[in-house]
């Protein structure tokens, strides 16, 4: 590149980045914030400062990890982080074993009516979800599920699978049919061929399915708020609103640490998988 | 047996699809049988009504104004994504230094669960403690903002600082810049798996007969990108359109219910006011042309990709 | 304000004190000391006059987390835990953000399951079909602590049916807070609604504006509709029929919205509009505001912010009077609900009606936040608690002796002159009321047109649930 070209990445790179990480970046500095420091109006919100409002370099001094102590010990967070991993491996699992079968038949075996069950398929995503949770209640009740992460586990495939399917059965189409007919050929059969010939090419589709069923579990909180009411049970998304915004005070601070303390951890493993997931997408989506 | 199509095809769709029948359909037949019903507080059943809750619904103001505001958010934050997306998909291909971190920083808002992000915006923005107007003000920037906000007429009578939750069109402004920014990072991956799905060999002809710059980007990079981008923005009007969680913590439709979207007024109306049926019928409004402009859409991008 | 006595005569007309009844009560729950909080004054261990298993079985509870922190735990750890031991119940109290009562409620009556007692922050109208009613609960602790107040009996009872659908647990006034030096400062008065017209301007002046919410949330909605009654802009009758759109209800609320809107041009900022429950007190905290009107939540936090001089400056008082009246809605109206499909109804009402007939200690314990029902719970009723209110240690003293008089003379149920009825519930939860206020403030309607709107759509959901047979 020139110095050109690499002033102008930099020149829009940067602010792009500074817009989307600029709410972690804050949530960063207010978790440690006194309520003293952050109930003072005058005070600069970007530093630390001490009772009577006064900025000082040794600044870290007049912070305070009470918030993130409260977050871990007084409430049921870690429990809540714990259960989300739970229930977004499990649904990731179900995912799979659900989808994979599904897209390769759809790509592979179902012939002409395959084309139209992509459109199909991610009609299930427009059926508005705000008010489905309550004959779903009665569904998870009857299974005596409530209260219970499987009730979770049973219910976010619903919006895992289809995207799932969809994009493995496009990722299956661009395995080329004469790998898998060389193996069926030499006298395996059609599901060993799939898991000794398929599985292995398709590992970046799967891997871009792993990573967004599970970010969309642990977004998911209307299901998450109404089947579960014990605290200890909650996932992340439905925890942390429930138990950190008590009638009318708001926990700032510890809210904060809970938003970020998931977050980085996610944001590396996406940005380390990042580049297969392209190529998951690459392969899979748009065939 | 099992190596006959006809046997095989349909035992690996089934769990699949008995699976969705089962969650998915049977609560969305219900959901459809409830919005002609009176069917009241979480009762699963009612009386027959016809279409009096879509009759109902379509005369208040306040539907109306929902689901004009469902059609704006959506519409105006994918413009601002797609737009965002291929600028910055553009640039984080290229290989420079500190790129690492850039990515990281980037997928930040993806990864951070859609709740906790809101709450988080709901914090920047606060009425008294906004970290933005702060910045504002100090940078000397806020009555200027103020005036110019009047001057295009986009929120004329604001006051320094800011409302930004308070007032309704910049609260409007401000829950489509919060829709924007998390679905943004999704759209650049996207975006950057369509770059890299171009064959290189367009890229090398088109190298060859001098395609540069603007030319190049119109001919050959936003043809060959447009199914991807539509699957990027496709994916953003669902995530949009059906959106609860921004606007029930941001502004929770107010000021005077002025951005209400469909998903929170049935919310409003379905579960914390009871009328389950009316509500049903609301959050079933759009369904249809969701469905048109999805079906147009994936036509439209398979159409595109063959040609 | 008199005391109707029409409605609990005709409320039940067959009363079955049944064995749960008669066990319940004074034995149990000999009445604690107050002053000696710990945990063991608590008189639970007193002999049990039946025999143990009568009750045997789970009992959940469903309730808020409180805004008291403290008062949750002792009510989990302490209070329920030997309420289940006396009784033999196995007692599981679920605490979940108020925001989300109402729909966890939706889905246990979709799934015909879940809580045995479910608690609301308001009167559950929309549920009553739901619930199996409580008449005989009402009457039993009636008999015993003398009559239920005017403001819960208004909330919980349906003229229509002649059914109490809930059991009233506790409600909270709605006072103003204010800060002492600003208004003697300024010279404001808050005695009436146009002495804060006049004064908004000087106190905002000064950089403390008044906070008066017309944001959709539930503070903005609990103050809108008392600035309504003070004005004589009633919602609906004593017959719950919607009669803001005609006559003096009309004339009332137009000035209602004028006042208000002037209050807000020249008393205070755009931030009124962007509220969300928990910004009044914040704003108040920060020092910024000089009057707000919430729940004593506002006070509590206060005092415990560490910021003494806020502290020693804020004080509590009667919202101020109207041209029509001096009047204002609970803030909380804790409700509980038994459905009709919970498992162990008769746990269910014994710990409701336990809880009310030993409230002293809940009303001490949440720090003066819940009020109880029945004001005969605490002995000596009004003049109990109002001493109990002035001997609160926190300064300014005193500062709550005025809680007590706003509770007993100045608290009414939403929906006033009329009950609480599924229109109201659906008013509120669709914030209308702030809606009409922020358009009119906002200058996108004027005041007549914005009653007229207003009006039409309560009148639409009134049909709505007339044809439901509840209004």
């Amino acid at each position: 590149m020139t110095r050109r070209e690499r002033l102008t990445t930099y020149a829009v790179v940067v602010p792009f980045a500074i817009f989307l990480a600029f709410p972690f970046y804050f949530a960063l500095v207010t978790m440690f914030k006194t309520n003293l420091d952050l109930a003072n109006v005058a005070n600069a919100p970007y530093v630390y400062n001490d009772a009577q409002g006064n900025f000082h370099w040794d600044f870290w001094n007049y912070a305070t990890t009470e918030h993130v102590r409260f977050l871990f010990e007084d409430t049921n967070y870690p429990r809540w982080l714990l259960n989300t991993l739970l229930v977004g491996a499990a649904v990731v699992g179900i995912t799979l074993l659900l989808a994979l079968p599904a897209g390769y038949a759809l790509a592979r075996l179902a012939g002409g009516w395959g084309q139209s069950a992509g459109i199909l398929i991610f009609l299930v995503y427009l059926v508005p979800p705000t008010l489905l949770f309550l004959p779903l209640s009665r569904l998870i009740t009857q299974l005596d599920l409530k209260d219970s992460l499987w009730a979770l586990i049973l219910v976010y495939p619903s919006f895992t699978v289809p995207f799932a399917t969809w994009l493995l059965m496009g990722f299956f189409k661009t395995i080329p049919q004469e790998l898998e007919d060389a193996a069926l050929i030499d006298g395996a059969s059609r599901l060993t061929a799939f898991y000794r010939i398929i599985l292995p090419i398709s590992l970046p589709g799967i891997l871009t399915v792993v990573i967004f069923a599970f970010s969309l579990c642990v977004n998911e909180f209307i299901y998450a708020f109404t089947f579960i009411s014990t605290s200890e049970q909650r996932t992340v998304s439905a925890g942390i609103p429930t138990d950190l915004i008590r009638g009318d005070v708001f926990f700032w601070q510890s809210l904060m640490a809970a938003v970020l303390i998931p977050t980085i951890p996610l944001a590396l493993l996406y940005n380390a998988f990042l580049d297969r997931f392209i190529k998951g997408f690459t392969g899979g989506a748009f065939r | 047996m099992l190596e006959s199509r006809r046997v095989l095809a349909p035992l690996l769709i089934a769990p699949a699809v008995v699976f969705m029948a089962l969650v998915v359909g049977v609560p969305f037949v219900w959901a459809i049988y409830l919005s002609f019903t009176d069917a009241i507080g979480g009762s699963l059943s009612g009386n027959w009504v016809g279409f009096d809750n879509f009759t109902n619904a379509w005369h208040d103001d306040n539907f109306r104004r929902a689901l004009r505001n469902t059609l704006v958010f959506t519409l105006a934050s994918q413009a601002i994504v797609v737009v965002g997306a291929a600028v910055l998909s553009n640039f984080l291909v290229r290989d420079f230094r500190g790129k690492w971190i850039v990515r990281f920083l980037v997928v930040l808002p993806w990864a951070a669960p859609v709740v906790l992000s809101t709450i988080t915006w709901l914090w920047l923005l606060d009425s008294l403690y906004s970290v933005v107007n702060w910045s504002l003000a100090h940078l000397h920037l806020d009555h200027g903002l103020v005036w110019l906000l009047g001057a295009v007429h986009l929120e004329e009578g604001a006051q320094v600082p800011l409302q930004w939750l308070g007032r309704p069109n910049l609260a409007l402004l401000a829950i489509t810049i919060v829709h924007a920014w998390r679905i943004l990072p999704f759209a650049v991956v996207i975006f950057i798996a369509g770059r890299a799905s171009i064959p290189t060999e367009v890229e090398d002809a088109s190298r060859i007969d001098g395609a540069t710059g603007l030319k190049k980007l119109w001919y050959v990079d936003v043809p060959l990108q447009l199914p991807i981008a539509l699957v990027a923005v496709l994916f953003g009007i669902v995530f949009t359109a059906a959106d609860f969680g921004v606007v029930y913590i941001l502004t929770h439709g107010g000021p005077f219910n002025s951005t209400q979207v469909l998903p929170t007024w049935a919310y409003a109306i379905g579960i914390d006011s009871g009328s389950l049926g009316e509500g049903a019928a609301i959050s079933l409004f759009l369904f249809p042309l969701l469905v048109l402009v999805s079906v147009a859409m994936l036509f439209f991008a398979r159409r595109a990709q063959v040609s | 304000m008199a005391e109707p006595k029409d409605e609990l005569a005709g409320a039940s007309p067959t009363l079955s004190r049944g064995d749960l009844l008669k066990r319940g009560g004074a034995a149990a729950f000999a009445v604690s000391m107050f002053g000696g909080l710990t945990d063991k004054a608590l008189g639970f261990y007193g002999p049990l006059k039946f025999a143990h298993k009568q009750l045997a079985g789970d009992l959940r509870i469903m309730t808020w987390a409180h805004f008291v922190p403290a008062y949750d735990q002792w009510l989990d750890n302490t209070y329920v835990k030997q309420w289940g031991e006396a009784n033999d119940v196995e007692v599981k109290v679920d605490h979940i953000n108020n925001a989300l009562l109402y729909s966890t409620g939706a889905s246990e009556v979709a799934a015909q399951s879940g809580h045995d007692l479910f608690w609301f922050i308001s009167p559950p109208a929309t549920f009553q079909k739901q619930a199996i009613p409580v008449n005989d609960l009402v009457q039993e602790v009636t008999k015993k602590l003398g009559p239920m107040s005017r403001v819960a009996r208004k909330a919980t009872y349906n003229p229509k049916t002649k059914k109490f659908y809930g059991f009233p647990e506790s409600y909270a006034p709605d006072p103003v807070q204010y800060r002492k030096s600003f208004l003697e400062q300024t010279g404001v008065s808050l005695n009436t609604w146009e002495d804060v017209r006049k004064g908004a301007p000087k106190l905002k002046a000064l950089g403390h504006p008044v906070g008066l919410g017309m944001s959709n949330e539930i503070d903005s909605n609990m103050f809108l509709t008392s600035l309504l009654y003070c004005y004589g802009g009633f919602i609906q009758d004593e017959q719950n029929r919607i009669v803001i759109g005609q006559g003096a209800n009309r004339k009332g609320a137009i000035e209602a919205l004028k006042t208000m809107r002037d209050i807000y041009r020249n008393g205070m900022s755009d931030e009124v509009f962007a509220w969300t429950a928990a910004s009044n007190n914040q704003a108040f905290l920060a020092g910024r505001l000089s009057m707000a009107l919430n729940a004593i939540s506002i006070e509590r936090s206060v005092e415990q912010s560490g910021n003494q001089a806020l502290s020693d400056d804020s004080w509590l008082a009667a919202i101020p009077r109207g041209p029509h009246m001096r009047l204002g809605n609970e803030h909380v109206m804790g409700v509980y609900l038994i459905w009709k499909f919970a498992k162990n109804k008769e746990a269910a009402k014994k710990f409701a009606v336990d809880q009310q007939l030993g409230y002293r200690e809940h009303f001490v314990r949440s720090l003066y936040y819940n009020f109880p029902p029945w004001t005969g719970a605490v002995k000596g009723g009004f003049k109990t608690i109002r001493k109990l209110c002035a001997q609160d240690s926190h300064k300014p003293k005193g500062k709550y002796t005025v809680l007590a008089t706003i509770a007993e003379r100045y608290t009414t149920n939403p929906g006033h002159p009329g009950n609480t009825t599924p229109v109201m519930d659906e008013v509120y939860n669709t914030f209308l009321i702030p809606q009409m206020f922020a358009e009119v403030a906002q200058g996108k309607q004027t005041p007549a047109e914005a009653v007229s709107g207003f009006s039409k759509k309560v009148q639409g959901i009134y049909r709505k649930w007339k044809a439901q047979g509840l209004v």
